[in-house]
């Protein structure tokens, strides 16, 4: 157990920088997640941790120790790799001694670790197989034995569950969080998968293009994003961006007005300014009695529709015209396409004219040019005045929206 | 449905055609025909590769058995009755077995074969362990002018080994080294002829690029990922190399260090002039023993056949054994990854 803290650490591949002024600060017996795109640097900065790689600048420090310059082995830390990297002349046994045969223990200890070990990960009575002979998660738990046998100081993980399918990966998700809760050792995983990042850890460092975006638990993330890439990489299906102009009354897109107050904001107004809503704050307007604070009716037509079971998602086009088919990916980034999440027993068809109204309490402001966040939220920042003119036009589009069902 | 009219119209064609287009036709469209060819044809290659590659060792046989005044007057019963006719095909003209305790008491052929051997064993350990690590480097390393060096590696091996025999003989003798035209002597080397050490460092020069060349490929294979597991796990660099690349490159290392071997034991040019003496006590090698059979006046073919067959023994022996390792390397050798 201990804390791991990165200082400045920057790592630089002949003109490529991989991990960039990277400062972090991972407490002691944390469940950290490094969740971004392929290729954002996340597992460069795993590589720096674990000392398979020098970084070109800053220290790494592991407890009170500075590793920066230590070799892997003299760390403390232990790692569990995407392709499982099992020694395939091994059988199980002797994979999960390695580390500790290297470090010349007692026969006595090292039998007593191999099976406390083997029985935390589950794999009892399997230790004379070899690694060919198991399936894929009995593969990945040898190799989670294999870290925890050595008692390390920190958990390495980079993309452990990868290369397993979507059920077992679900399964040994549960797992992992299980094997935290046991050990209570700070745990750092590497993950492309929002979604494991968000179930599975106590803090997540959104990284891109070798940045560190945002550290924050999942749920603040999710809520308050730091900025427009945070926004659209956690959360799935992802946010729906508007890009509009802000004005002395508010924002004005090219399809729809929000009023706010926006003195609250310290931008001019004429600045460039995108809006961002979560799919399940979009509301069909005959639905939206139970808000708080409802924005203008926004009339659209949907597209094509997809059930999930739990939640349908609907794709709403803002212009008259048909679009043509988009993936989530390219409808959340069109300005003229929102995509909204319904409840699974709505009747709404494709091809057919809706209102909808979005969560002002939900709706979050970023600076266009360098993707800030500004407020989440716009509610507070409504006046009265205005906020009964939403009223009545709610109250109107309720009507409609009755006569369409 | 054309099944009905085809026989008849195929049976005409066949009366028209040949036996031998007949039977072509048959191959081509049989697959039942086609199958038996083919494995007339692999047993034909197999027996022409077997007959190739074993006659010489029967033939090596017939001269061992056969006494030598025999082989010297010639004239021998060449063929053999087979199948009703006289098929030319050399037998042993008697049974001299004692040839092969003969090849000991005439010279200590014993301890050429211990010279080629030791030199063998030796050079090839220090082959392989040379050539682990530069292939490490190569296989595994990125640096800049990486090619450039595997370049210049490969060209050596490229070199004529007869170019380096004069100034390397010139340094063995322990004869000070001068700096040409200035006459300045820089310091004298030990004198080396007549022991292992003049033969052992240029086998290990001269072999080394080829064993580079093979690890260097199969290093290259292995899967980063173990190695940083190793390495995670506790090892060095080194210890990675040899703890996980090694054992999982065992066909390579095998292959590299199989043909280091014969190559050694088969050495002979450089050996016999590091070797000033056809001596055994002077590492003499297995080749240079089977040539003291010869002498001014006499040469004893029969007894140079049977050393012959008795040098080879130990190299048969040992690739057997290799084999077995390759054929394991290469069925254990799965790589998940």
């Amino acid at each position: 157990m201990a804390r791991v803290t990165l200082d400045n650490v920057t790592k630089r591949y002949d003109d490529v920088v991989a991990v960039d002024d990277m400062n972090v600060e991972i407490e002691d017996g944390e469940f950290i997640c490094l969740v971004g795109p392929s290729g954002c640097g996340k597992s460069t900065t795993m590589e720096t941790i674990a000392g398979l790689t020098k970084p070109t600048e800053g220290t790494i420090t592991v407890g009170e120790t500075d590793v920066t310059n230590l070799p892997p082995k003299d760390r403390g830390v232990s790692m569990v790799f995407q392709n499982i990297a099992l020694f395939p002349h091994m059988d199980v046994y002797e994979n999960v001694s390695f580390g500790l045969r290297l470090r010349k223990y007692d026969k006595d200890e090292i039998d007593r670790r191999v099976e406390q070990a083997a029985e935390i990960v589950q794999l009892e009575g399997m230790l004379d197989r070899e690694p060919t002979e198991l399936s894929g998660g009995q593969q990945q738990r040898v190799a989670i034995a294999r870290a925890i046998v050595r008692e390390p100081a920190v958990f390495l993980m980079d993309e452990p569950l990868a290369n397993l399918d979507a059920k077992l990966r679900v399964h040994m998700r549960t797992e992992l969080q299980r094997l935290h809760k046991q050990l209570d050792t700070t745990i750092i995983y590497v993950t492309h998968d929002q979604a494991e990042a968000m179930t599975m850890s106590d803090r997540i460092a959104v990284i891109n293009a070798g940045e560190l975006q945002q550290i924050a638990p999942p749920l603040t993330c999710y809520n308050e994003p730091a900025n427009r890439f945070v926004a659209g990489f956690i959360g799935s299906p992802s946010m729906n961006f508007v890009e509009g102009e802000l004005t002395e009354t508010g924002l004005v897109t090219d399809h729809f007005d929000l009023e706010f107050d926006v003195d609250g904001l310290d931008l001019e107004t004429g600045s460039e300014v995108t809006m961002g809503v979560r799919p399940e704050d979009i509301y069909p307007a005959a639905t939206a009695e139970s808000l708080s604070s409802s924005s203008a009716v926004i009339d659209a037509t949907t597209d094509v529709l997809e059930p999930m079971g739990d939640e349908i998602f609907v794709y709403l086009s803002l212009e008259d015209s048909q679009t043509a088919t988009m993936t989530t990916e390219e409808a959340s980034s069109a300005s003229n396409q929102l995509l909204m999440s319904v409840d699974p027993d709505s009747t709404i068809e494709e091809d057919e004219r809706v209102s909808v109204v979005l969560d002002r309490s939900k709706i979050h402001l970023f600076e266009t040019r360098s993707g800030d966040a500004l407020v989440h939220g716009i509610e507070d920042v409504t006046t009265a005045a205005r906020g009964e003119a939403t009223d009545r036009r709610a109250h109107a589009e309720i009507d409609s929206g009755g006569r369409s069902e | 449905m054309a099944t009905a009219n085809e026989p008849p119209t195929q049976s005409s064609d066949d009366e028209n055609k040949g036996p031998l287009e007949r039977w072509t036709h048959g191959v081509l469209t049989d697959p039942a025909k086609r199958d038996r060819l083919y494995r007339a044809l692999f047993y034909v290659a197999c027996g022409f590769f077997l007959v190739t590659t074993l006659f010489p060792f029967y033939w090596l046989l017939v001269l061992a058995l056969t006494p030598n005044t025999q082989i010297l007057a010639g004239d021998w019963e060449v063929t053999v009755p087979l199948v009703g006719a006289e098929v030319p095909f050399p037998t042993p003209q008697g049974f001299n077995v004692y040839a092969f305790v003969e090849v000991f008491q005439q010279v200590p052929f014993h301890l050429y074969v211990f010279n080629s051997f030791v030199l063998a064993s030796v050079t090839t350990v220090i082959v392989i362990a040379l050539a682990s690590l530069a292939g490490y480097v190569f296989g595994r390393l990125e640096f800049p002018g990486r090619g450039l060096m595997m370049l210049a590696v490969l060209a050596v091996s490229y070199f004529p080994p007869a170019a380096f025999l004069i100034p390397l003989f010139d340094a063995f003798l322990g004869n000070a080294i001068v700096v040409p035209f200035l006459g300045i002597e820089l310091f004298a080397p030990p004198r080396l002829v007549n022991t292992p050490g003049s033969m052992i460092m240029p086998f290990s020069a001269l072999f080394l690029p080829l064993a580079i060349f093979i690890l260097t490929t199969f290093y290259g294979q292995i899967p980063d990922g173990l190695e940083d597991a190793a390495r995670v796990e506790g090892t060095t660099r080194l210890g990675a190399l040899f703890r996980v690349i090694m054992p999982l490159s065992a066909p390579g290392v095998a292959t590299a260090a199989v043909l280091t071997f014969i190559a050694v034991y088969n050495e002979y040019f450089f050996s016999s002039i590091m070797a000033l003496q056809n001596e055994p006590n002077q590492w003499s090698p297995l080749v240079g023993g089977i040539l003291s059979y010869q002498t001014q006046y006499t040469t004893d073919f029969n007894l140079m056949a049977a050393a012959s067959i008795v040098g080879v023994l130990p190299m048969l022996i040992l690739v057997v054994v290799a084999q077995e390792k390759i054929v394991s390397g290469l069925t254990d050798g799965a790589l998940k990854e």
